[in-house]
């Protein structure tokens, strides 16, 4: 008897913890600490500070829910009607929303205006010492017009002028890894390029930015894939280029009925200023 | 004849060596990969805790390995892998001995044909399986919190407690239940009177294999802990785990960053080391 009054309490113990949360307080999901696509957004919006002694402060909500892979955060978001988490726009699919910033809307016309605030570069980086022909050759059917044309599909072409492909032709295996957030892109510029080369074989590790930037200057691999700029460190053994402009798009659940947000409130709630939903003006 | 037979005698002795020495050397692998490890995590590890500080390191409330000047503390992980843990056992125990005493004193023979194969059909569901249970069962109720990871090990550690129950009620002498019967106690008072505190030494190494079971989980975790690197103020608040933060940023790790993460390995080896210690002297206990 006792045993089950004990149970019983615990019940109604978390069924009133429940009910608390179904308030509208905000959940921030965020990603881990050392993601591209983090701290691309931390700078973009302010929420990592840069002091005058050097100091860098990333003041993102210790509260934020921390999922170390896109994916997780769009199931996050589209699971719970109080979510807020953010995601590169080639990944925004529509079982979630994204939300305008100052009145902007992430759509590919107003990135490549420059309206749209929140927008980054990836690059691929190869080693200065020495590219090999075939890595040379995919590069630059990446930087041709067919190659843009592959990426302006879901991201933003860098040029919209490119010459068009001229193959040299030659074989080989190319080895590609690093981020996660260009992988996409990445299969499918493959793609296009095993069909105008046959020759060559491709090899694409998925892992993250910095990861794939020490393999391609430890010579693990060929072309490193970045979503963020490069470091002093990087940049001594290693030489970016860009092949695409993406942008990060702030979601929320398709239920929620706020529908633009600006600079500030996006702040304001990833540094856990704002941690409710009516703390929103809509 | 005497030439011929001594000649198999000593192929056969040569072939007993050699069958030996495989043994010993499969013996020597798994001592040299525990060693090795020993050796990796230490060496790798000292640098970090030197120039962080070892207390500053155990004891230090904050985690933010990209901020300048950084700052590597893991006593937030440290009390989160116990928490959840903890959670656990409270969640697992409880329902894993009283369904070894189901299996082992009270059931139909019909259904132990039933539950005894689902439960080591549990023992064998890969952790990220269980993940994609919890994040689509467990998060719109609970959130990524500790008492959705708590329930989700809690599921977890069910076989091994099981299983390791049942054989430690089935080891207790017939003579006690029969004891217990031959003095007037019905059915359940035998079994929980007599034969459960019997089976007690065995019941306990069930839990701390659970525990260890618990602890070490990475992947089921990581997808609904929430992953918070602070202490937690509330059991429906999200927790990061030794183990997440190790998997979460290990990829990133560069420098004192990676040393750092390796570190964090070397706190969760001597928490388990600790776990596989008293199990040990539990163990010796029972037998002596």
């Amino acid at each position: 008897m006792k045993a089950f009054s004990i149970f019983a309490v615990i019940i109604a113990a978390s069924m009133t913890f429940s009910a608390c949360g179904k308030t509208n307080e905000i959940a921030v999901i965020t990603r881990e600490d050392g993601s591209g696509t983090r701290s691309t957004f931390t700078e973009m919006f302010e929420i990592t500070v840069k002091g005058d002694d050097g100091t860098v402060t990333d003041n993102t909500t210790l509260e934020a829910t921390v999922a170390n892979q896109t994916e997780v955060v769009i199931t996050n978001v589209s699971g719970n009607k109080n979510a807020i988490g953010y995601i590169s726009l080639g990944s925004l699919n529509d079982t979630v929303k994204a939300v305008s910033i100052d009145g902007v809307s992430a759509e590919t016309k107003n990135v490549k205006s420059g309206e749209y605030k929140a927008a980054r570069e990836f690059f691929i980086a190869t080693p200065k010492a020495s590219a090999s022909p075939a890595a040379e050759d995919f590069i630059s059917f990446i930087l041709s017009a067919e190659g843009q044309a592959v990426v302006g599909k879901s991201y933003i072409a860098v040029n919209d002028t490119a010459p068009s492909y001229v193959g040299n032709g030659a074989a080989g295996k190319i080895t590609v890894a690093g981020s996660s957030s260009v992988n996409p892109v990445m299969e499918k510029l493959k793609e296009a390029y095993l069909a105008v080369n046959p020759n060559a074989e491709i090899e694409i590790q998925m892992s993250d930015s910095s990861s794939g930037l020490s393999n391609a200057a430890e010579g693990l691999c060929d072309i490193a894939m970045s979503s963020r700029k490069l470091k002093e460190a990087e940049l001594e053994t290693l030489m970016p280029t860009t092949i695409a402009i993406d942008a990060i798009v702030v979601i929320v659940n398709k239920e929620n009925a706020i529908s633009n947000l600006t600079s500030d409130e996006i702040n304001d709630i990833f540094t856990g200023k704002i941690t409710d939903w009516s703390g929103i003006s809509k | 004849m005497s030439k011929k037979l001594e000649l198999i005698m000593r192929a056969k002795i040569d072939g007993e060596i050699f069958a030996r020495s495989i043994f010993a050397l499969s013996a020597v692998i798994s001592i040299l990969a525990v060693a090795l490890i020993c050796v990796f995590l230490a060496a790798n590890s000292f640098p970090a805790l030197r120039e962080i500080g070892v207390l500053k390191f155990l004891f230090g409330t904050s985690w933010k390995p990209s901020d300048i000047p950084p700052s590597y503390g893991v006593l937030p992980m440290i009390l989160g892998s116990l928490y959840v843990t903890a959670g656990a056992v409270i969640i697992g125990v409880p329902i894993g001995v009283l369904t070894a005493v189901f299996l082992a004193k009270c059931c139909p023979k019909k259904i132990y044909k039933l539950i005894k194969p689902g439960v080591d059909l549990l023992a064998g569901i890969p952790s990220v399986v269980y993940g994609f249970f919890g994040m689509a069962i467990l998060l719109p109720v609970f959130g990524g919190s500790i008492i959705s990871a708590s329930i989700l090990l809690g599921i977890m550690i069910l076989p091994t407690v099981i299983g390791l129950s049942e054989a430690a009620l089935r080891a207790v002498p017939e003579s006690y239940y029969e004891g217990a019967l031959a003095l007037g106690a019905g059915h359940y008072r035998a079994t929980f009177a007599a034969v459960l505190p019997a089976a007690k030494s065995g019941i306990f190494a069930a839990v701390i294999l659970g525990i260890g079971r618990a602890i070490g989980e990475t992947m089921a975790v990581i997808m609904v802990a929430g992953n918070q690197a602070r202490i937690p103020s509330s059991i429906f608040k999200g927790v990061r785990t030794l183990t997440s933060n190790i998997v979460l940023e290990m990829g990133y790790a560069e420098g004192l960053h990676r040393q750092a993460l390796i570190a964090t390995g070397l706190v969760l080896f001597v928490f388990i080391l600790i776990i596989n210690l008293s199990f040990q002297a539990l163990k010796s206990r029972s037998k002596s």
